[in-house]
């Protein structure tokens, strides 16, 4: 038996009965189905719009709306089929597991091998994945990050590599050997997909797939990156309590719904076998057991943008109004460059 | 009928002190096994997921499946085959009996 200690609700002094655990953890095909039609209508609605506003000034808030309703719930679906929590019926997790990838763009053998990393090492530096920023963060990390230039320039060099089978040593350390032909045909069906897209576009002159799929994927990128962002932002690195690496936050229902309920992301560190729909009523159960929640989405994404400004400009940067690791706060010296 | 030590068989607990669709953990000296009861009936595997080596014992039963709490790869628990990612490795599974409303396993010695 290995001595390391995975990054969950052991690790963090937090206890559930197996019982109420079993209940929450129980699978169902219809909330993710529901889930589903709702979003599949949203996109319908919002697609609809950007039509109608086609050379007008309107199709500015139109690409945003469908933008947003395409980027944000196509990470949070990626996510929830990554632990198999969002359908009882595992194909069906698969199906929409690399549907919602390729919108996500990461290749899913990948993020979910790499998902795993960072919930057996959450927020722990140089083991866990998917720590997508340098820290402490700075105001160019935040850009890198919000802008999403971080994401795509990272998953461009990456699906190159996998498809040429020329994996990075991180890749080779958490992905089992096994598994590394269907990664690297995963990479090469991903870029045979983007590429057939585009030579589609060249070839036909079709502007469908820019105006209701590339370019709302890329407007909404910004919006899905300030959700995620908050996940662990100035929060703590280097230690096994998920209550000190992880945040929750208060939303409301279309936050949550856009989400999947991932504001209740602390809860899901804690116990990742909780499906989507059954975080709220976990959270509820730790309530006791965990700090707070911290404000909504737009409160944290605030506090951390200045926090990241008065960073890279030497000033103090205590958080006013969301959860912080003591050594954030405080003035600190200038963090060097990122690499 | 008696199972016995001597041959190899192990007392787990009582029938009843699995829930339906549950899973107990067993330990023997160092080594840890997982005990289910299932909709197919009684069944025991190793205990650590060959992903990486959390409890199966704190993990979900679903039908004859039995998912690792962390990254839920999931185990067929009748055979200990890998059924989905992340895990990829079989788990050994280990003859069980229920007599007398006992839960027994059989574990061959090293």
């Amino acid at each position: 038996m290995s001595d390391y200690q995975a990054t969950n609700a052991s690790s963090s002094g937090v206890r559930l009965d197996k019982k109420t655990l079993k209940a929450l953890s129980r699978r169902s095909d219809r909330p993710g189905l529901r889930w589903l039609a709702t979003w599949a209508a949203l996109l319908t609605g919002s697609g609809t719009l950007v039509y109608l506003s086609l050379a007008t000034w309107w199709i500015v808030p139109a690409m945003l709306l469908h933008g947003t309703l395409l980027a944000v719930p196509a990470y949070s679906l990626s996510h929830e089929c990554a632990h198999g929590t969002a359908f009882r019926t595992r194909r069906l997790n698969e199906v929409f597991f690399w549907l919602s990838s390729l919108i996500y763009i990461e290749e899913p053998t990948h993020r979910r091998y790499a998902h795993a990393r960072h919930h057996t090492y959450t927020w722990i530096k140089g083991k866990d994945a998917q720590m997508s920023f340098h820290t402490p963060l700075t105001a160019w990390s935040w850009f890198m990050e919000i802008s999403t230039f971080g994401h795509l320039i990272y998953e461009a060099r990456l699906l190159t590599r996998n498809a040429l089978g020329a994996f990075d040593d991180e890749v080779i350390e958490f992905t089992p050997a096994s598994e590394l032909a269907k990664l690297k045909w995963g990479a090469r069906a991903f870029l045979a997909i983007y590429g057939g897209l585009a030579a589609y576009v060249i070839v036909t002159g079709a502007m469908w797939p820019l105006v209701y799929i590339v370019v709302p994927r890329l407007v909404g990128g910004p919006i899905m990156q300030v959700f995620t962002i908050t996940q662990h932002a100035e929060l703590e690195e280097d230690q096994p309590s998920i209550l000190r690496s992880t945040r929750s936050f208060r939303s409301g229902p279309i936050g949550r719904f856009v989400y999947m309920n991932m504001n209740n992301h602390m809860e899901h560190h804690l116990y990742p076998m909780t499906p989507f729909h059954a975080l709220p009523t976990l959270a509820t159960a730790l309530q006791e057991q965990v700090p707070e929640p911290d404000p909504s989405v737009v409160r944290i994404n605030a506090e951390v943008l200045s926090i990241a400004v008065r960073r890279s400009l030497g000033l103090d940067t205590t958080a006013r109004h969301i959860r912080q690791a003591d050594g954030y706060a405080g003035r600190e010296p200038m963090p060097a460059p990122a690499e | 009928m008696t199972l016995s030590m001597a041959d190899g068989w192990h007392r787990v607990c009582r029938a009843d002190e699995i829930d339906d669709e549950d899973v107990v953990r067993f330990d023997l000296g160092a080594r840890t096994f997982a005990v289910y009861n299932t909709p197919s009936g009684f069944f025991a595997t190793d205990g650590l997921c060959t992903h990486e080596e959390q409890h199966l014992a704190d993990g979900l039963v679903i039908d004859d499946i039995i998912e690792c709490p962390l990254h839920q790869g999931r185990f067929h628990i009748p055979t200990g085959q890998a059924k989905s990612a992340p895990v990829c490795e079989h788990l050994a599974t280990y003859p069980v009996q229920v007599t007398d409303g006992v839960v027994y396993m059989h574990i061959a010695d090293d």
